[in-house]
């Protein structure tokens, strides 16, 4: 079967290559330089990238290769240095746009080329399933109320967690909600579920089992979940806003823009293949490609900006 | 008790026997190497698992996640380095007893000792699994304060001659915990402008640096014996009586690892050091310890072997991964379709008795792997310092490296190697900078958030029970060593101090 899938894809990928051009791509194995905590979400998309690719680049290996370090800026910094080179990719996500704008690290979106879009992960608001609260709106209420007294606990500070709420709790009319910041966004669903605090900032795939078990509830998630039919969106609670997590392919910057196209139809056949949707089910993500790369890209610029002057309107970032 | 069994059969499957193997062989490889550790190990085998079937890919990894427990006592006792961080508190009395020529013992202790944590932390997973995952979420931002103060005082015990000493070791590593962004507001703290700095200077690289480095240093300048005098006897392994004389410690060593290590962000390293402290304190000679006795080295190794059984308490029952290994394992389930929660053990019942199997069969194997191990190891004990320093040092800093892919980490730990180098030489203990390293984190961020959560007011940390005894205990065990020794030269015509009549220090005789 895998033989199969790449005779195919190699005639249609023979379809779209430059012609004449001497070496044709690719000419070695493609890396995925990965700067992301091991068996997380990112890196497993690495993997999960790294398992469905080779019969979409001509049977080549693909490695996940670990450069972690400096918030992300090492493997960063390896994946910039490589520029032009189209074996050489990394998986960008939310966290690291939001890095650009705190300044934690030195690197715009120019430093990359946006390929792919792959995911993206909408953030909700859980709480355990004895909280008095029930919709957005009682959450906001009680802060409204008893300022400084009701509690949110959510992955780190300055982070693509605590924009997506401090977006939410803007446009809720900035009531005096605590956030609690937390290593991961698992320490911060088990405060919630310890009672430490009144609800959780998270991902639906992280909850989703205390959902089904009912032992949790969601108060509402920035995008419809599919999984999740009877709770209401942000902006079906009147939040006209929908943050989330996101993750998708880069390459070095100075891709030739022929070989980026190339490689943009060759991921997107790679994260069709069956095994590669079966991760996406089993993480609970949806797919969310964009028209082409340079949607993706003015998307990642749009994500520094927003992040950016959010940083300003709560006073983290100067001017 | 059938499902168990049908567990059993499934673990003993050919195939699901041979991932069992190759993950024995790989953890204790992984635990083993300076460097690497067991989250490294799991890390590497991910990739493999995305072609297997959901039993010998979660197999494999339990395997490899317990073996890498052993495998860490290996370099602690042999050379002194703790091939990963729970194996820190065997370097106490494992290096001293390889040092005294009895290396074959330290490992054979250390075998039987985490062989048997591993079994009782097995028990307490399927026992206590609903329990302990409900104590496991009790735990908030003040009872972790309590927990990392309770686990500070311990310092007190690893002062040495010159508690002045001490304490600046352990402030010096509270220093050096600063480093990097802070949790709590994201902002960057003394990384002098550099991104390198940004993620913290990182506990590997500090044990690297202290164990190894500065310990070739020492051997290099002639300041420090690196290897114990001659070969003797260092291949004799300990014998069963003295084994089974150390029940007691090992029931201890295992109850703290399983408490502890339920506790999601606490671990492996903690509660070893933890189980090091408690077994000094109930014995009836405490200022031997260190000093190579077997209960130093039993209580630590049977406690982070039974914190990998506990470990899976708050991953399987809440879906949430309590240590950076149980992390990898969590990615690992997800990419099998394995959804860990509140449901599992109902509708996949099946999986998690072959888990539980698993676990088993993965203790016995590493006990006949480690076993197979041992003359090799001490072998290496044997070779002259100035052959196997270097060595040490190479494999290291190739882990340090490996770990992350980044150099940066290569140079944290030549750095640690210069500052522990001039500590030994100053008679600066390097225990407690290592124990400031990893409490001051816990302390610190727990502290902040507890207040951000009672609005500033101190009295949360008194209103938790949890919290309120962690603290007194931390009192106690702090202020114990100064009265004790107050007490004793109060009465110099006391032989020993007073024993504590509830326990034995497990049969010294023999070796004596």
């Amino acid at each position: 079967m895998a033989a199969a899938g790449l005779a195919v894809v190699s005639l249609a990928a023979g379809g779209c290559s430059p012609s004449g051009k001497g070496a044709a791509f690719p000419s070695r194995s493609i890396e995925i330089v990965s700067w992301a905590t091991p068996g997380g979400p990112t890196d497993l998309l690495s993997r999960a990238l790294a398992e469905a690719a080779p019969p979409h680049f001509e049977g080549r290996r693909v490695t996940v290769m670990t450069r972690q370090g400096g918030a992300g800026a090492a493997g960063m910094q390896y994946l910039q240095g490589r520029e032009g080179d189209p074996h050489v990719l990394g998986v960008f996500t939310a966290s690291g746009t939001v890095n650009m704008a705190t300044g934690r690290i030195p690197f715009s979106p120019e430093d990359f080329t946006p390929i792919l879009r792959i995911q993206i992960d909408p953030f909700l608001v859980a709480v355990r399933d004895d909280s008095p609260f029930h919709t957005l709106a009682d959450l906001f209420e009680a802060a409204h109320a008893r300022p400084g007294e009701v509690s949110v606990s959510g992955f780190g500070a300055a982070s693509a967690h605590f924009l997506g709420f401090a977006r939410l709790r803007a446009a809720a009319g900035d009531p005096d909600v605590r956030w609690i910041a937390y290593e991961g966004s698992a320490d911060a669903v088990v405060a919630a579920l310890g009672g430490h605090t009144d609800a959780a900032h998270t991902n639906f795939n992280i909850v989703r089992e205390h959902l089904r078990a009912g032992t949790m509830r969601v108060l509402g998630a920035a995008l419809p979940v599919e999984a999740l039919p009877d709770t209401p969106s942000y902006a079906e609670q009147g939040y006209d806003l929908a943050p989330v997590h996101w993750r998708g392919v880069v390459g070095p910057p100075g891709l030739d823009p022929e070989l980026r196209t190339e490689l943009r139809a060759r991921l997107m056949a790679a994260i069709e293949e069956p095994g590669f949707r079966e991760y996406m089910e089993r993480a609970a993500l949806e797919y969310a490609t964009m028209a082409d790369a340079d949607a993706f890209g003015a998307w990642m610029a749009d994500e520094v900006a927003t992040s950016r002057s959010m940083l300003r309107r709560l006073g983290i970032l100067d001017e | 008790m059938s499902a168990f069994l049908d567990g059993l059969l499934t673990a003993l499957q050919p195939g699901n026997l041979a991932a069992l193997l190759a993950g024995s062989l790989l953890g204790v490889f992984a635990g083993a190497m300076p460097g690497l550790s067991s989250t490294v190990g799991l890390a590497l085998v991910l990739p493999v698992t995305f072609a297997l079937d959901p039993t010998p890919a979660l197999l494999m990894m339990v395997s490899i996640y317990m073996a890498a427990e052993y495998g860490g006592s290996i370099t602690a006792i042999a050379i002194g380095v703790p091939g990963s961080s729970p194996a820190l508190a065997t370097t106490f009395d494992g290096y001293a007893m390889t040092r005294r020529g009895e290396a074959g013992r330290a490992l054979g202790i250390s075998l039987f000792s985490s062989m048997s944590g591993g079994l009782l932390g097995t028990v307490v997973l399927v026992l206590a699994l609903g329990p302990l995952s409900r104590a496991a979420i009790a735990f908030g931002p003040a009872e972790y304060f309590g927990l990392g103060v309770f686990g500070l005082s311990i310092v007190a015990n690893l002062v040495g001659k010159d508690p002045f000493k001490g304490i600046v070791s352990a402030l010096l590593g509270l220093l050096f915990f600063i480093v990097g962004l802070d949790v709590l507001t994201g902002a960057p703290r003394l990384t002098f402008g550099t991104n390198a700095l940004m993620d913290g200077l990182g506990l590997v690289p500090m044990l690297i640096g202290f164990f190894a480095i500065a310990e070739a240093l020492g051997a290099v300048t002639g300041r420090r014996r690196s290897a114990p005098p001659g070969g003797g006897i260092a291949g004799a392994l300990p014998k069963a009586r003295e084994l089974f004389g150390l029940w007691r410690t090992i029931l201890r060593g295992s109850a703290i690892g399983s408490l502890i290590g339920a506790i999601p962000g606490a671990g492996a390293t903690i509660a070893s050091i933890v189980a090091w402290n408690e077994e000094r304190r109930v014995s009836k000679t405490p200022e031997r310890f260190g000093t190579g006795v077997p209960a130093g080295i039993a209580a630590p190794e049977a406690a982070n072997n039974s914190c990998v059984g506990a470990a899976m308490i708050p991953l399987l029952a809440l879906g949430i991964p309590g240590s950076a290994s149980a992390a990898v394992l969590l990615g690992g389930l997800t990419v099998q379709g394995v959804a860990p929660g509140p449901l599992l053990m109902t509708e996949r019942s099946e999986l998690v008795y072959a888990l539980y199997a698993g676990f088993v069969v993965a203790v016995l194997l590493m006990l006949a792997v480690g076993r197979l191990g041992i003359p090799l190891w001490t072998r290496v004990v044997r070779l002259r310092p100035s052959i196997l320093m270097p060595l040490v040092v190479a494999i290291s800093l190739v882990g340090t490296f490996s770990l992350r892919g980044n150099a940066a980490d290569a140079w944290a730990a030549l750095f640690f190697g210069l500052v522990g180098f001039a500590m030994l030489r100053g008679g600066y203990p390097l225990a407690p900078a290592v124990l400031g390293l990893i409490l001051g984190p816990m302390i610190e961020t727990n502290y902040r958030r507890a207040l951000s959560l009672s609005s500033g007011s101190h009295s949360i940390f008194l209103e938790s029970p949890i919290s309120l005894v962690l603290i007194l205990l931390a009192a106690v065990s702090f202020a114990a060593p100064a009265v004790r020794s107050r007490l004793v030269s109060g009465r110099t015509r006391a032989p020993r101090p007073e024993p504590d009549t509830h326990d034995n220090e497990p049969r010294r005789e023999e070796h004596e």
